[in-house]
């Protein structure tokens, strides 16, 4: 507990008592974490402990009722999900989120959005106007799918593909962004073992490459203790334990929060 | 064979994103180009005129749609609402002496901007919600234009278009109207081809696939709906006065009514959403097929093969034509285009079966 109420230390992304209510239901109760500049951070506990409604709330999408959340000098809290995303940063959906209408080359081509200027009148003047923007952003992308070896599946339509290289598309598409801070919800969820080590390798390639902060929601106990810097462990909303993650998820109140306490069983 | 894909490679990724990478398809296009540009040297003036006039115009209206439903995933059954603010306002706008390249492109405003106000409203709403809004865009303006003399000239009253001239040329007599008609839909299939492989148009169907996913790598969802109800809308209000122009001369109320935006529907699906060829397509077979199918039952009756009363023998090519309509959205959901394009596939690899892409 020694980052509240300050940004110093390198902290990029600092959530200050932050709650979020669901009608009666109180989602997040005072969570507050800091997360240092280039560190692979873990968000780990129960289903329902709230880790996804943190990073909506980080994202825009459920604005918290209560509390600050600060990323480098900008306050969050009234920015909408796309405002979120020109500030530098990018998210995965536990549920694969693909374009599914699109190849997989066009949905990684979406990741360039905010920094390409869409208008029809460009696409009626393609050839003098899109098309050169079009190729400068292709060559960035091409770039990420290097990085995250995509090229065998980069013309197919990419809701045929694989739920492994679906998940790699999608991190490819947040890649493109360009972010600063890459928020990862459940990029293993369904994988076997061997997607599950690729993916792992795939995110710190792109960390070390990219220069990344990565906040990382993780069910796979192995996969969060062999990449993260430092974890916070949820329960019911509210912050258990912090630290690295050996330490935090030996600790008593986080194995009470996943197989119970003593006196629960019957 | 003549049509495939082994031998194309793309050296640089202007070429990749062609609008037609494979030469044959690109050959097939240069082909009907040339047919169409060439048509009034070996059509009768009369196919001309009442075929192939208006399923042009129409299938740029069907594009139009096609914009908005097939690739933002906004639902519009008011459309022929928006092609009437088009022709009116066009109408009005050469009346007052505004030339005609000007009112085209004033017509496609105003009818984006009301376009726009009625897409606003609808921007809260979604699926059939959004159904019923555009269609109380549809009443609405019919209403206003009955009602409002300064608009309509009077209750049942036909507004004839003024003679005109299009970039210097008259527009008169049934070539000159046939190539301004070809135009529009050259440009509009121009318009949304390339829409379709720029940032634009992938903003929208990221839209209309996952909006959240879309909201999050930063396109603004409000911002792309309402351009879509824009572009399209503004399409659709200057294929209507390309239509009041090029092909009825007049303008009346009912030329737009509610059955037109349910017929430009029917075109969008039919050809399958979304889709270029799809447009022209379900234009093509909405149009002609009641034609085609009136004509065909006439015959059989003629020559005995149906025995039926005169009365049944009207109804017949409606019957048949509901039900193709009824079987397409039961067999190929995805229309024409659908079908079209496992044809083209097959071929692609023929003699092979497996297709890639």
């Amino acid at each position: 507990m020694t980052n509240e109420g300050s940004t110093a230390g390198g902290e990029v992304l600092v959530c200050e008592n932050v709650s979020r209510w669901f009608a009666g239901l109180q989602a997040l109760k005072n969570i507050s974490i800091g997360i240092r500049s280039g560190e692979v951070f873990g968000l780990v506990g129960p289903n329902g402990s709230g880790k996804t409604t943190l990073v909506n709330a980080v994202t825009g999408f459920y604005p918290p009722q209560e509390g600050v959340i600060r990323f480098q000098d900008t306050v969050l809290n009234r920015l909408k999900p796309h405002q979120v995303a020109t500030q530098g940063i990018a998210r995965t959906f536990q549920n694969v989120a693909l374009f599914k209408g699109m190849s997989v080359l066009d949905n990684i081509l979406m990741g360039r959005h905010i920094f390409m200027r869409p208008s029809a009148l460009a696409s009626l003047f393609y050839w003098w106007w899109a098309q050169r923007e079009e190729v400068v952003h292709r060559l960035k992308v091409e770039e990420i799918i290097d990085l995250l070896q995509l090229e065998s599946v980069r013309d197919e339509p990419v809701d045929i593909i694989p739920l492994g290289l679906q998940k790699r598309v999608e991190l490819a598409r947040a890649l493109c962004a360009e972010p600063r801070f890459l928020i990862l919800d459940e990029p293993m969820a369904g994988m076997n073992q061997e997607e599950k080590e690729y993916m792992v390798r795939f995110i710190l390639d792109a960390q070390e490459a990219l220069g990344l902060t990565v906040l990382l929601i993780e069910h796979h106990m192995d996969v969060v203790t062999a990449i993260c810097d430092r974890i916070v462990v949820l329960n019911n909303g509210e912050k258990i334990a912090e630290g690295p993650p050996r330490e935090a998820i030996n600790d008593p109140a986080v194995v009470a929060a996943y197989i119970g306490k003593k006196s629960d069983a019957a | 064979m003549f049509y495939r894909l082994s031998g194309v490679h793309h050296t640089r990724y202007e070429t990749a994103r062609r609008i037609w990478p494979v030469p044959a398809d690109r050959r097939m296009v240069y082909l009907v180009l040339a047919l169409a540009v060439a048509a009034p040297l070996y059509m009768s003036d009369l196919y001309l005129t009442s075929y192939m006039l208006p399923w042009l115009i129409w299938s740029a209206a069907a594009l139009s749609l096609t914009l908005l439903m097939g690739i933002a995933g906004q639902l519009h059954f008011g459309f022929a609402a928006v092609m009437a603010i088009g022709a009116y306002t066009s109408i009005h706008l050469t009346r007052a002496g505004v030339p005609l390249e000007l009112a085209l492109i004033g017509a496609g405003l105003v009818a984006a901007g009301i376009g726009c106000i009625f897409g606003a409203a609808a921007l809260r709403v979604k699926g059939l919600y959004l159904v019923m809004a555009t269609l109380a865009m549809q009443y609405l303006v019919d209403w206003t234009i009955i009602n409002v003399p300064a608009i309509s000239g009077g209750a049942q009253a036909t507004l004839s278009t003024p003679s005109v001239t299009f970039l210097f040329v008259p527009l008169r007599g049934d070539t000159a109207l046939y190539y301004g008609a070809l135009l529009w839909a050259v440009i509009v299939t121009m318009l949304v081809l390339n829409i379709k492989r720029t940032s634009f148009g992938r903003a929208l169907v990221a839209i209309r696939d996952k909006d959240f996913a879309a909201a999050v790598i930063g396109v603004n969802p409000f911002k792309y709906k309402l351009l879509a109800f824009f572009t399209s809308s503004f399409l659709g209000g200057v294929s209507g006065a390309v239509l009041a122009f090029c092909y009825y001369q007049a303008v009346t109320p009912e030329q737009f009514g509610f059955n037109v935006s349910i017929q430009l529907v029917a075109m969008v699906l039919v050809g399958g959403l979304g889709s270029v060829i799809g447009a022209y397509l379900g234009a093509g077979f909405v149009l002609l097929m009641p034609i085609v199918l009136t004509n065909v039952v006439a015959y059989m009756a003629i020559a005995g093969w149906l025995s039926v009363s005169s009365n049944l023998l009207a109804h017949i090519p409606l019957m048949v034509y509901g039900g193709l309509i009824v079987g397409f959205i039961l067999f190929e959901p995805l229309g024409l285009a659908k079908i079209y394009d496992n044809v083209r596939k097959y071929f692609l690899v023929w003699p092979f079966r497996h297709t890639q892409s």
